[in-house]
């Protein structure tokens, strides 16, 4: 630290010095002198005796340590030169700014979604609890789902855990005083808080004696951020009453507020013990306490001395025992002796989920490397970009270090001196790229799906982050200055000072080979972007198979309000009615599952025909009469449901069904589909009652890649606990919400509307991570092309600068103009079919990592190889040929006389 | 023909200097003057590595160095110990006496 001080003060470190040494160097002089030596000799034996100027160097060392002092020297040097040519410093600047800023963006997210451990207590220790095999029984949910019997059950095996918990994500309608409304929340073992190590902010956490039997814990803790943004973070809400989906509990407690739950993807308003389902998922009528459905996930806590491997080793055997027992739980299905086969070969899985369980980063994580890969190109093409600008202004700069090398100057003096420039500007460009980072992050965040819950994803700056940004750009910088720096190092002095000012070398050859590669880099990025835009294309072109111009949909769940469920299969009929009666209504259906939301119900189905034939897993769904035809479905075969079709109230089971084409196809294949008997489910129980009356055109049910068998049945049957609708609107159709928002009011004050959204807007939403993909990429490609084109921009003017005198002597001796342009363009045209044949291998080889992200084209397709390789080869030819036509109007006499 | 005078061991400079200051302040032509008297003939001080030397020993606390008068009547920088300075000179001074009296008793064991 002093010596740093030091450096601010040596002007006045210097005047002291020599003071005091010329006060020594006189007295010395004086005395010598009276002793009769000559004044000359004197003076001349006192300078030999002193090494005046060694003794003020090792001074100085002592100041300040000279590896220090050389590297500030090089700093203050490095920071002038660049304020002298401002155009080249704002070059590097943005190269980097962008490559650093774009990685630092990405990782961000990469470190949010996928890297980052839940804020407990010891993260490494909790480990995801997964079914291997046949589950035999239904579910619920999204992914990794397990039952909460096993919960409780694994609880008791202790040799290998010190705490089980169970959770599921759950939507509910909250009235706290105002209107009611529908919020994301998690419900939750008792054991959940004190798994994790989560304290309370306020109150307590929800416990054991909560979850003890069914009914037991009417209590909720809120999360900290909901208990914000609700109550204001009010003091006493320990104790307030809310009514969660009509049943009254009570805030026993606000959770630790860096909590955010399991999931890095939702935060949920509030956590509800799992003893609360009934009244928490309207929805399930049965005992989810005992029944063997699948519907939580289970995280648990290892033992410190165990891992995963182990403790899934250790808890096979008890598994199967297990497996053997839950068979005789009630609930637990008829199956074939072929699937109880399969169901009896299940293993468990356990692995390590320092991160917690998010579905948000299911989906994302491939996606999110893909784009740091390609931010990573990027990072690499700009430090390519500023390489080959530094090896530009190293070849203006070729005199100036011949000079100071004939002077003396060590070669690694000048290398350190030319890498301090490059970490100079490194930094200063990661300084920039973080600057707008956050800026970048907040974009990236709002592309992201966002429902109910809020997300936890932030675009603040992690020191994480700032440790990766800095990392980043010293090695961008170190990168960057390598090539010249070494260039410095090496090559003759003589003939670097023999060389004419602008004639210079410059390190053409290494300058050809950066741009070959930076060239390299963009094809693979510009392939990457058109295989994503196509991808997106491809899938807004095809569209979901029906029509979504002009439709409005809306969802509402009654049961949530405490309808019972066959009130709520009336309410749902009379809204039904009232909305098909608006004026703007042009044709108006339901559906109980909503379309295009990435979830469905699905079930394995029973075909009767001369035999049974068991189906695997059907994506099924119960819609109103006019469904097909307010969508724009086509009916290919038999009929429509109408109003007959429906089962009055409380009369369970279906009569009837519609299924598509794809279904027809792969189970009825060379059969009359119409009047075949169908039933849901796949045990020896299942009565295959229902009739096939019509075959629909296929569309897609889950997502725009979802290409799936399924069967239909007629809506309004007694066991519907709520609805989506979907409405044909005359006009605008944001035009009618506010009329349906006034029917549902009227219907039920207290009923909260689900969402509303049209149908063009549910299609952009369930291809985020496409769009995601293609926006990013598409971005990324084209800066690398602006980054690369640059680059082949400066190299080519550079090399006809150097040439000029050449071809003025080739066009004095008769050359033609178009000889001269071709001469120039032979070089680019090298390093341009160089890039493309080092990337294309590139492609090729990494074609697989991106496959699974990719719609109606293949990683490999030539025809966006080739397309992305004519797009590079114009804008390079473009960005050659300026130089050339330049090199082809040079005037022999000018040429010449430029000696 | 060799020096009859040695060179002065790493290290003791440091050791003398503060040793000469301990007595009196002084400057670095003085503090030159008193090595040579002192160890005259002995040991040879290199007059240039004194002041490196002295910044050293300043940078670390135990000089505190000032301008004033000298006997010549001009502007001179004159070094005195500080507090540190002095407590150094006694671990280095009682180190010095543990080493040489180590080194003697090797000698004379040796030499029976």
């Amino acid at each position: 630290m002093i010596q740093l001080f030091n450096w601010f003060r040596r002007g006045s470190l210097e005047r002291g010095l020599d003071c005091e040494l010329q006060y020594h160097f006189d007295r010395r002089v004086s005395d010598l002198t009276e002793s009769g030596i000559p004044d000359l000799e004197a003076r001349r034996r006192v300078a030999v005796e002193l090494g005046l100027a060694r003794v003020r160097e090792e001074v100085r060392d002592v100041w300040l340590t000279r590896w220090l002092r050389d590297f500030l020297y090089d700093l203050r040097f490095s920071a002038r030169s660049f304020f002298r040519s401002p155009g080249f410093t704002a070059a590097t600047l943005i190269s980097l700014a962008l490559g650093i800023g774009a990685t630092t963006a990405i990782y961000s997210l990469v470190d949010q979604v996928i890297l980052h451990a839940l804020p407990i207590q010891d993260p490494a220790r909790l480990v995801l609890v997964d079914w291997n095999g046949d589950q035999a029984t239904g579910g619920f949910g999204s992914w990794n789902l397990m039952s909460y019997p096993i919960c409780r059950d694994l609880q008791r095996q202790t040799r290998f855990f010190d705490g089980v918990l169970c959770r599921a994500e759950i939507q509910v309608n909250l009235s706290a005083g105002g209107d009611p409304k529908p919020v994301a929340a998690e419900i939750v073992s008792g054991s959940y808080f004190a798994v994790l190590g989560i304290a309370p902010a306020l109150g307590r956490v929800i416990e054991e004696r909560d979850d003890a039997a069914p009914g037991d814990g009417p209590v909720v803790v809120l999360s900290s951020d909901f208990w914000q943004a609700e109550f204001g973070s009010a003091a006493d809400i320990v104790g307030r009453k809310l009514l969660i989906n009509h049943h009254p509990m009570t805030v026993v407690g606000v959770a630790a507020a860096a909590f955010h739950g399991v999931d890095v993807g939702a935060i949920p308003a509030f956590w509800i013990p799992a003893s609360m389902y009934a009244e928490a998922i309207p929805g399930a009528e049965e005992d989810l306490l005992r029944r063997p459905t699948f519907w939580m996930q289970i995280l648990a806590r290892l033992r410190p001395d165990l891992t995963p491997a182990q403790a899934q080793a250790g808890l096979q055997p008890w598994f199967k025992a297990w497996l053997q027992d839950n068979m005789l739980r009630p609930g637990f299905p008829i199956i074939t002796a072929d699937r109880r086969g399969r169901y009896l070969a299940s293993t468990l899985e356990l692995t390590s989920a320092p991160q917690g369980h998010s579905p948000l980063r299911r989906s994302l994580s491939q996606p999110l490397w893909l784009l740091f890969a390609a931010t990573g190109v990027l990072l690499g093409l700009a430090c390519l970009n500023v390489a080959g600008l530094f090896l530009a202004r190293g070849s203006t700069l070729g005199r100036e270090i011949g000079t100071r090398l004939a002077l003396g100057a060590s070669r690694s003096r000048i290398g350190r001196q030319l890498l301090s420039d490059s970490v100079l500007l490194a930094l200063a460009g990661g300084v920039l790229g973080v600057a707008t980072a956050p800026l970048a992050i907040r974009t990236l965040i709002a592309f992201l799906p966002h429902d109910l819950a809020a997300s936890a994803l932030r675009e603040t700056l992690s020191v994480r982050l700032l440790a990766f940004a800095f990392f980043a750009s010293v090695v961008a910088g170190l990168l960057s200055g390598l090539a010249p720096a070494l260039r410095a190092g090496g090559g003759s002095l003589v003939s670097s000072l023999r060389e004419r000012a602008g004639t210079g070398f410059g390190g053409v050859r290494l300058r050809k080979c950066i741009v070959t590669l930076q060239l390299a880099f963009t094809v693979v990025l510009v392939i990457g972007a058109a295989l994503f835009i196509r991808t997106l294309a491809g899938l807004l072109a095809k569209g979901p198979g029906f029509e979504t111009s002009g439709i409005l949909s809306f969802a509402v769940a009654p049961v949530q309000s405490g309808y019972s469920r066959a009130d709520a299969a009336r309410f749902v009929r009379r809204l039904h009615e009232e909305v098909r009666a608006l004026p703007a209504t042009l044709n108006s259906a339901a559906a109980r599952w909503a379309f295009l939301t990435g979830g469905s119900w699905n079930n394995a189905t029973t075909i009767q025909t001369d035999r049974r034939i068991v189906t695997g897993n059907v994506n099924l769904n119960a819609v109103s009469p006019g469904f097909f035809s307010t969508l724009g479905i086509r009916i290919l075969a038999g009929r429509d449901f109408d109003t007959h079709d429906s089962r009055p109230a409380g009369e369970a089971g279906h009569r009837s069904a519609i299924v598509n084409e794809a279904f027809v196809k792969r189970y009825l294949a060379g059969r009359d589909p119409l009047g075949i008997h169908i039933g849901e489910g796949s045990g020896p129980e299942v009565k295959p009652d229902v009739v096939i009356v019509g075959v629909c055109a296929g569309f897609n049910y889950r997502g725009l890649r979802d290409d799936s068998e399924q069967a239909f049945f007629p809506m309004f049957e007694g066991e519907d606990a709520g609805a989506t609708f979907y409405i044909k609107i005359r006009g605008a159709p944001e035009q009618a919400i506010p009329s349906i928002r006034r029917i549902v009011h009227q219907a039920d004050p207290r009923l909260p509307i689900l969402w509303f959204r049209t149908l063009d807007d549910q299609v952009n939403r369930s291809l985020t991570t496409e769009r995601l993909l293609a926006g990013l990429s598409g971005s990324f490609g084209a800066l690398a092309l602006l980054l690369s084109l640059i680059g082949l921009y400066g190299v080519m003017s550079f090399v006809v600068t150097r040439r000029t005198r050449e071809i003025g002597i080739r066009l004095a001796l008769g050359a033609t103009g178009a000889s001269a342009i071709r001469l120039v363009l032979h070089d680019a045209i090298t390093m341009i079919a160089g890039g493309i044949a080092i990337a294309l291998p590139c492609v090729a080889a990494l074609g697989k990592l991106v496959q699974s992200q990719l719609f109606g084209v293949t990683a490999t397709d030539p025809a966006t190889a080739g397309a992305a390789a004519l797009v590079l080869v114009a804008g390079a030819l473009a960005a050659a040929l300026i130089p050339a036509w330049r090199a082809s109007n040079v005037s022999p006499m000018d040429a010449l006389r430029l000696e | 023909m060799p020096s009859p005078r040695f060179p002065i061991p790493q290290g003791t400079l440091d050791m003398l200097i503060l040793q000469i200051l301990s007595l009196e302040p002084a400057h670095g032509y003085g503090i030159a003057q008193r090595l040579e008297q002192i160890s005259r003939s002995v040991v040879q001080v290199n007059q240039g590595s004194l002041y490196p030397a002295l910044h050293r020993l300043q940078q670390k606390g135990w000089l505190r160095a000032e301008w004033k008068q000298s006997e010549t009547g001009r502007e001179a920088k004159f070094y005195s110990l500080t507090h540190a300075g002095r407590r150094q000179l006694a671990v280095e001074k009682d180190s010095w006496a543990r080493l040489s009296g180590a080194v003697n008793l090797i000698f004379e064991k040796g030499s029976r």
